[in-house]
């Protein structure tokens, strides 16, 4: 009896030695806290199983990636990165969407191939930066600069401007942890500020111009686009100190809160739980961002170290802009909340890169090659 | 990839860690400080902006709704229903959450019978409303567009199916001069009764309904409800109740004005009764008359221009809106007149030569068309209807005095009838064509007003009114049609109160003398003799003709040979019976020729009907008239037809 006690605890130790528990611990409060927004939301409890489901699959990902040293991975990463970009091919010729080409049509589920490149180009750039000395000198900047654009361009042509920026942030936050020089990075800044303008006349679609438009002014059209952050703005704001309770957000519950399981689930947050809700999840979030750096600078390679860093950073975007969506302070793009915000591509991939997080944790190779 | 640098520079790996490191923290302090910011951010929306947010947050979530109120309903004098509420439905547009309206409206029109009226009329609504506003598209849906409506809903967002209570007058055109009618709220309306009362849909536009439209309509009420963002009310959270509209009753009686009806035939013309002791009018007809119903739900462009171009005009109630010189019909009060004003006294002879000429003056005089009658007295002067004694003694009054007399009859005032817009009608006076013509006033002006012609424009109202004054021992009252109001089912019936009547002679002697010449007017050798004839009562009356084309001179000449549209206007005035009198009439028959002949028999007809309860003979061509049937639903408002336990002084 004992016998199979301990060889069971030893399997399961053995099978959860990779798991990084801290992180863990933190990403599950926040996959109950999403279930429990995400029932208040949706009213019922079929999507919330749904949303568990995924979470599921997340959760085998990300334990399949912590179990693949970062060796290995660092070796197969030219490859990883040359075949996510034919999906993001595909897409743009049997691509379906709303505004655009997006998903490619799976028939068990829509496949977003741009998820893809949120994990498979930050993998290609650190294996670019592993290979030179750092901090990259100017060509290396060019061509890690080209690795970006490639995927970030057919992104855009889809388009996806939301998606594209994310992926392309991704990629800088790489550079950025490698030592890029900060005339790059102030060049960068104001390269970004010039080209903005011309972005507004030849790439925009009017549907985005209008987004702009209305967040720069939502009582404009209160009826219209501008109603999203309006309501957003009362739900965030009726919450209080401690918000209206589980289920009794009105703002949700009678649909004035448009896409409120999905992009606006922030706000739904805010409504139930008011200020403290949203610092804690806040804290969370700081936390998993914090930790991913943690491990980051524990790592013995390039590769591992500016990897980690920049899939924590990469997350920091997300919340920022969805959370700063929500409330008023940005522009209306379509990016989820990580992990609370309905929909099973985004949680996937995210748990995912921060499975490789924790390979990074638990591989640590001896001597770095 | 491929590219190997020149100058291989051998890789620091302490150093790279040390920048890692600084560069991660670096990072993270940026994480740190944009969260905090973010926070921050939601602080000052949650908790110190809470309170504006919150109260958006209640605006939205909670919507006063109006409560409808049930339009009042209106009764004849015993209790029977003239003007009801029926349920139906209607289809209401929300023009923000219905999309391409173009497209709507084809695909609605699939299912639901949408006429060019009714889409002119619902594109001019949604251009007046703001858009998050319900808009009607189609009134009256019926039973089978509402089922196959009900099965297609949900490809109409922003369409709705909303029960309402539609307007119906069971009698049709028999009181449309009376009752009027109530039509679409439009936007001159709202402007007057505000907004809020957009949810009324309906506003009485003409007779009763309007004078009395802010009793009727009653009271909008308001319930407070959970909405959701489409609108839909998920629980009530507190209720104003609506106060249903007042209930009239009229004093007029629907026999009568049925009889009234019947006794015109095919003519044209106006005829009131009015019970001379309270001035409520018993029935009062137009003829013809148009059916309201047509209005309630907005009156197609073909109906309208049918009653428009009518040369009859339908829509125009004679009694109140009409009128012109009253002819013979005054003299009665002429004669009164010249008996206070102490020129003539019951027993004063006048010799009637058949033509009066002002004294002074030579040539053409003005000529009775009966000829020469001789030794005239008043009674005589009235039964036998001789103008020498009218041209005489108007004459010797004089314009000024004649004119206050006139206006103490009534004439030249509103009546003060319970219905909008009357006219003032007019008396001949100096001052009155002083302001449109520069000619002087010609004695010969004053001749012609004592015989009621010339520039005298009176309503057959005035002349029902003065003549009930005189059946009533002298008392001028307000005519008036609605007797009683009841706010609520259970509440009693109130009257409504009457002005004081206003004595216009002091002299009873006087007013006997006048009655009883208009007594003789219906005994052998009156005008009226043949319409008196084989009566069981007593009658006093005044036959009348007002013409329509001046006479040119001495030239008389028989009103049945002219030309149909310019024959002259038949008028009578009369009470029944005559010793204690409980009907006036005042009777116009348009291109009725003299007024014992055509406008006498149909009073006569009245009276009968309404002293012998002697009703005409059933019309067999008339179209049937509905029963009023009591709604089946209960609502505010709608309360089913019961006879009234209080018959009205009868």
């Amino acid at each position: 009896m004992n016998v199979i006690l301990r060889w069971l605890s030893d399997l399961v130790a053995r099978i959860v030695r990779t798991l990084d528990w801290p992180l863990c611990l933190a990403l599950l409060a926040l996959m109950v806290i999403s279930l429990m927004v995400q029932y208040s939301a949706n009213g019922s409890l079929r999507p919330v199983l749904a949303q568990g489901a995924r979470f599921a699959v997340g959760i085998a990902a990300m334990w399949a990636l912590s179990r693949l040293p970062a060796m290995r991975l660092r070796s197969w990463t030219p490859a990883i990165f040359a075949l996510s970009l034919l999906p993001l091919i595909a897409v743009l010729f049997i691509g379906t969407g709303k505004h655009g080409h997006h998903w490619i049509d799976l028939k068990v589920f829509y496949f977003q191939p741009s998820e893809l490149l949120k994990l498979s180009l930050p993998m290609m750039l650190a294996w670019y930066l592993h290979r030179e000395p750092l901090p990259p000198r100017f060509h290396v900047v060019v061509i890690a600069g080209l690795m970006i654009a490639l995927p970030t361009v057919l992104i855009l042509l889809q388009p996806d401007f939301g998606t594209g920026m994310l992926v392309a942030v991704s990629g800088v936050f790489v550079l950025f942890l490698a030592g890029l020089s900060w005339w790059w990075i102030s060049a960068a800044a104001a390269g970004v500020a010039a080209v903005a303008p011309l972005a507004w006349f030849w790439w925009l679609k009017p549907y985005q111009k209008d987004r702009v438009l209305t967040f720069l002014n939502p009582e404009s059209d209160p009826l219209g686009t501008g109603w999203n952050i309006i309501q957003s703005k009362i739900a965030v704001g009726s919450g209080g100190w401690v918000g209206k309770g589980w289920g009794q957000g009105s703002q949700s519950r009678l649909d004035y809160l448009p896409e409120h399981t999905t992009d606006f689930i922030f706000a739904v947050l805010s409504e139930e739980f008011g200020w403290v809700g949203v610092a804690v999840v806040l804290a969370l979030y700081l936390f998993v961002i914090g930790r991913c750096l943690w491990i980051a600078a524990q790592a013995r390679d390039t590769y591992s170290r500016v990897l980690a860093g920049a899939l924590g950073l990469a997350m920091f975007v997300y919340v920022i802009v969805n959370g700063g969506m929500v409330s008023g302070l940005l522009p209306v793009v379509g990016v989820p909340m990580p992990l609370l915000s309905y929909g099973g591509t985004s949680a996937v991939s995210l748990l995912a890169g921060l499975g490789v997080v924790m390979a990074v944790r638990a591989h640590k190779p001896m001597h770095v090659r | 990839m491929m590219m190997r640098p020149q100058k291989r520079r051998l890789k620091n790996l302490v150093a790279e860690a040390d920048q890692f490191r600084r560069r991660a923290l670096l990072g993270f302090a940026a994480v740190l400080l944009t969260l905090g910011g973010l926070a921050a951010w939601y602080f000052k929306l949650q908790v110190v902006d809470h309170a504006e947010y919150a109260t958006r947050a209640e605006a939205n979530r909670i919507k006063p709704r109006p409560i409808v109120p049930g339009r009042g309903l209106i009764y004849d004098r015993k209790g029977r229903i003239l003007a009801d509420n029926v349920p139906a439905f209607r289809l209401d547009v929300v023009p923000d959450k219905a999309g391409d309206i173009k497209r709507l409206l084809a695909e609605l029109g699939k299912i639901v019978a949408l006429t060019p009226d009714d889409i002119a009329a619902f594109e001019a609504d949604r251009k007046a409303h703001r858009s998050f506003r319900p808009v009607t598209l189609r009134l009256r849906v019926s039973d089978e567009e509402a089922a196959r409506f009900a099965v297609d809903r949900w490809r109409f967002p922003g369409v709705e199916l909303v029960p309402y209570l539609n307007r119906r007058y069971p009698y049709g055109d028999m009181f449309s001069q009376i009752i009027g009618y109530v039509g679409r709220i439009d936007e001159k309306d709202l402007l007057t009764m505000g907004e809020t009362n957009a949810v009324l849909t309906h506003i009485g536009k003409t007779g009763v309904e309007r004078y009395y439209e802010e009793a009727l309509r009653g009271k909008i009420g308001f319930e407070r409800v959970e909405t959701n963002v489409e609108g839909r009310a998920m629980r009530q959270l507190g209720v104003q109740p609506a106060t249903p509209g007042a209930d009239l009753r009229l004093s007029v009686d629907l026999d009568l004005q049925q009889a009234m009806v019947a006794a015109f035939g095919d003519l044209d013309g106006s005829a009131v009764a009015i019970d001379p002791r309270s001035g409520e009018i018993l029935a009062m007809v137009s003829l013809p008359g148009y059916d309201p119903n047509l209005f309630v739900n907005g009156i197609s462009h073909a109906d309208y221009k049918a009653l428009i171009d009518n040369p009859s005009r339908p829509l125009f109630n004679r009694n109140v809106l009409g009128g012109g010189p009253p002819g013979s019909t005054v003299k009665p009060l002429i004669a009164l007149a010249g008996l206070d004003s102490g020129l003539r006294t019951p027993e004063f002879k006048v010799f009637s030569t058949g033509e009066f000429h002002i004294p002074g003056q030579r040539g053409r005089g003005w000529r009775d068309a009966h000829g020469g009658s001789g030794w005239t007295d008043l009674r005589k002067s009235i039964a036998a209807s001789v103008n020498f004694y009218y041209y005489k003694l108007a004459y010797e009054m004089g314009i000024e005095r004649f004119d206050r007399y006139m206006q103490k009859y009534g004439f030249g005032a509103p009546t003060g009838i319970d219905l909008v817009g009357e006219r003032a009608g007019a008396v001949p006076s100096p001052q009155d064509k002083a302001k449109h013509s520069k000619e002087p006033w010609y004695p010969g002006e004053t001749v012609n007003a004592g015989i009621g012609q010339g520039s005298w424009v009176a309503t057959t109202l005035q002349l029902v009114r003065g003549t009930a004054a005189i059946a009533d021992g002298g008392q001028l009252r307000r005519p008036h049609l609605v007797a009683a109001r009841r706010d609520g089912y259970q509440s009693p019936w109130t009257p409504l109160p009457q002005p004081e009547p206003v004595r216009i002679t002091e002299n009873p002697a006087n007013l006997r003398a006048v009655q009883e010449g208009m007594m003789g007017t219906m005994l052998p050798g009156g005008t009226g003799a043949a319409m008196g004839r084989g009566a069981p009562y007593a009658m006093a009356g005044k036959t009348g003709t007002a013409q329509k084309i001046s006479r040119k001179g001495n030239v008389s000449f028989n009103p049945h040979l002219l030309p149909y549209h310019l024959r002259h206007q038949a008028l009578f005035v009369g009470y029944a019976p005559a010793d204690h009198p409980t009907i006036a009439v005042a009777v116009s028959v348009e291109h009725g020729g003299y007024g014992g002949t055509t406008a006498g028999p149909i009073a006569r007809k009245i009276f009968d009907a309404w002293l012998l309860g002697k009703m005409p003979e059933p019309d067999p061509d008339a179209i049937p008239v509905a029963p009023p049937v009591a709604p089946a639903v209960a609502g505010a408002g709608v309360t089913p037809a019961v006879a009234l336990q209080a018959d009205p002084a009868r």
